[in-house]
């Protein structure tokens, strides 16, 4: 994506985020689709491009995305299937501009719907069959434990920034009617710090409870929007993204994510500097990923980040406000949806739109993503979109 | 293992599940650890793959190393994977071997708070079948 402003996003959507709601992935899908047509009053014969998120509960099935342009009644002439985890979201705006800009189609459904707590994990294979299962390490929550407890060897780690995290989240969580109904209640520090290890030192209320939801944005040119006359947009103006970050040492540093990349990358392309980023959706499987995150984009320096977080206000009304509408730490984790969870919070800010937890000039917004969890390293993917006001 | 739990057993080793790991598991129930050298660079790596990190030749031998190692990092697993649910509370850790690659295994003999990030560990196998043997580490001060 380049500076110029020709790449629009004209409406969003979002289901409630249910713990084990029973409904699959088609219905959550349609659910959104049908919002953004009533949001945006464009006619579903305009979207001729899907960008679809991989999903949990899904992905025994090869063909998900092209059952879900059949189910939904599309026939796109570009479909893309997004298999980066968390990170598919606004992976799937930075590939849908592409191929606007390639002309492939010019209007884009993101989409992302998951119905992971109410049915199986499917199974990831590969080494972990032999490298991984025998020796229990509990899947993300181990990984994460072995990342923070090096992190705290190499830094030191404020417990309080966590915390302050925790209720930030929360607190803007009961302000989100689609947030998790099991997590609409109030929070203090002194929960958040008297919450159990689950792989110590990972608590309970570091981390993300599994459950069901979509969420989806609509893409198009800047000139296309404004032939549909579309009633508002913003726009994608800065991307980076990179996988396997380190993928060929042997002995990375584990606390040294992708953001150091994709981060740079995406303020360079924006022309902006992280001092200049109104409010941030970081992608939140757990609390010390958030710091890690800002600390690898360039808000402070590295190991400076819980510091950073006691000394900023991220609640909506502070500097910089994060995930406003509880990420999906407090607003429950849609499954492979969730990166997708605070994309929409984002678009629905810059649109105004965030009723009683609406952030004042929301003149951009930074989003990032995270997907997988590979062996001995940090995460999979690492991406970053920033997000303008025309 | 308690006979009468009612989980499931503790998931064993699949050997050959992505690549001919046959080398590995075969010298590990004779007790020796076999890593993965690249014949062109010289360079180590763990996990086994199909393929040289360092240069994406397939030019790949196996090599006997030391078991000796640090602590790079670890966890204190309280809510476990499935089929470890009767062994909790147990440790995983990250060991970085001396030959300069890092292992994920579990710590034994040595108590959470007393383990130390830098701490000097050894191998120490664990049958888990009459084919299978996993390597573990425990400190190498006891």
């Amino acid at each position: 994506m380049s500076k110029p402003k020709d790449i629009a996003i004209i409406g969003y959507g979002e289901t409630p985020v249910t713990l084990r709601g029973g409904r699959s992935s088609y219905e959550l899908a349609a659910e959104v689709m049908e919002q953004i047509l009533e949001q945006t009053g464009i006619d579903k014969s305009e979207i001729d491009g899907l960008s679809i998120a991989e999903t949990m509960s899904e992905t025994s099935n090869p063909f998900w995305g092209v059952n879900t342009c059949e189910m939904l009644g599309l026939s796109p002439t570009w479909m893309q299937l997004n298999g980066l985890g968390g990170a598919s979201g606004i992976g799937g705006i930075a590939r849908a501009a592409a191929a606007i800009r390639d002309g492939l189609c010019e209007t884009v459904l993101v989409l992302a719907a998951d119905a992971q707590s109410s049915g199986q994990t499917p199974e990831q294979g590969a080494q972990r069959y032999e490298f991984m299962y025998p020796v229990g390490l509990k899947g993300p929550v181990g990984a994460f434990g072995l990342l923070s407890q090096r992190y705290r060897h190499q830094y030191g780690l404020d417990d309080r920034a966590l915390a302050k995290l925790a209720v930030t989240q929360r607190e803007h969580a009961l302000l989100n009617p689609n947030g998790c109904e099991k997590l609409r209640k109030p929070l203090t520090e002194a929960d958040y710090l008297a919450s159990k290890y689950v792989s110590e030192p990972i608590r309970m209320l570091d981390s993300v409870m599994v459950c069901d939801g979509a969420n989806g944005v609509l893409v198009t040119s800047t000139e296309n929007a404004k032939r549909l006359g579309a009633r508002k947009m913003i726009h994608p103006v800065g991307y980076g993204e990179i996988t396997n970050f380190n993928g060929s040492q042997r002995q990375p540093d584990i606390t040294i994510s992708g953001f150091s990349v994709a981060g740079p990358r995406a303020l360079r392309q924006a022309g902006m500097q992280a001092s200049d980023v109104r409010m941030i959706m970081p992608y939140d499987d757990f609390l010390i990923a958030i710091i890690i995150t800002l600390e690898d984009i360039g808000f402070c320096e590295k190991g400076k980040g819980a510091q950073f977080v006691l000394d900023t206000d991220m609640s909506f009304r502070g500097s910089l406000p994060l995930n406003t509408s509880g990420g999906q730490i407090s607003a429950g984790q849609p499954g492979l949806a969730g990166g997708g969870l605070n994309l929409v919070e984002g678009v629905r800010q810059m649109f105004g739109e965030a009723s009683a937890r609406q952030v004042d000039d929301p003149r951009n917004c930074m989003v990032t993503g995270i997907g997988v969890i590979p062996y001995g390293r940090n995460w999979g993917v690492s991406n970053v979109l920033i997000l303008e006001q025309s | 293992m308690s006979q009468a739990s009612k989980h499931p057993a503790r998931p064993l080793p699949k050997p050959n599940a992505y690549m001919d790991t046959t080398p590995f598991w075969q010298a590990a129930n004779n007790g020796k650890l076999m890593i993965q050298y690249c014949r062109d660079t010289g360079e180590p790596q763990f996990f086994p793959r199909p393929i040289s990190l360092a240069n994406g030749r397939r030019n790949l031998e196996w090599r006997e190393v030391s078991g000796k190692g640090t602590v790079y990092s670890f966890t204190n697993t309280f809510s476990a994977w499935a089929g470890h649910e009767d062994r909790t509370p147990y440790l995983c850790a990250l060991v970085e071997l001396e030959e300069g690659v890092r292992i994920l295994c579990n710590l034994y003999e040595v108590k959470a708070e007393d383990v130390k990030i830098g701490m000097p560990v050894v191998l120490q196998w664990e049958r888990l079948s009459d084919d299978i043997q996993y390597p573990a580490f425990v400190p190498a001060n006891r």
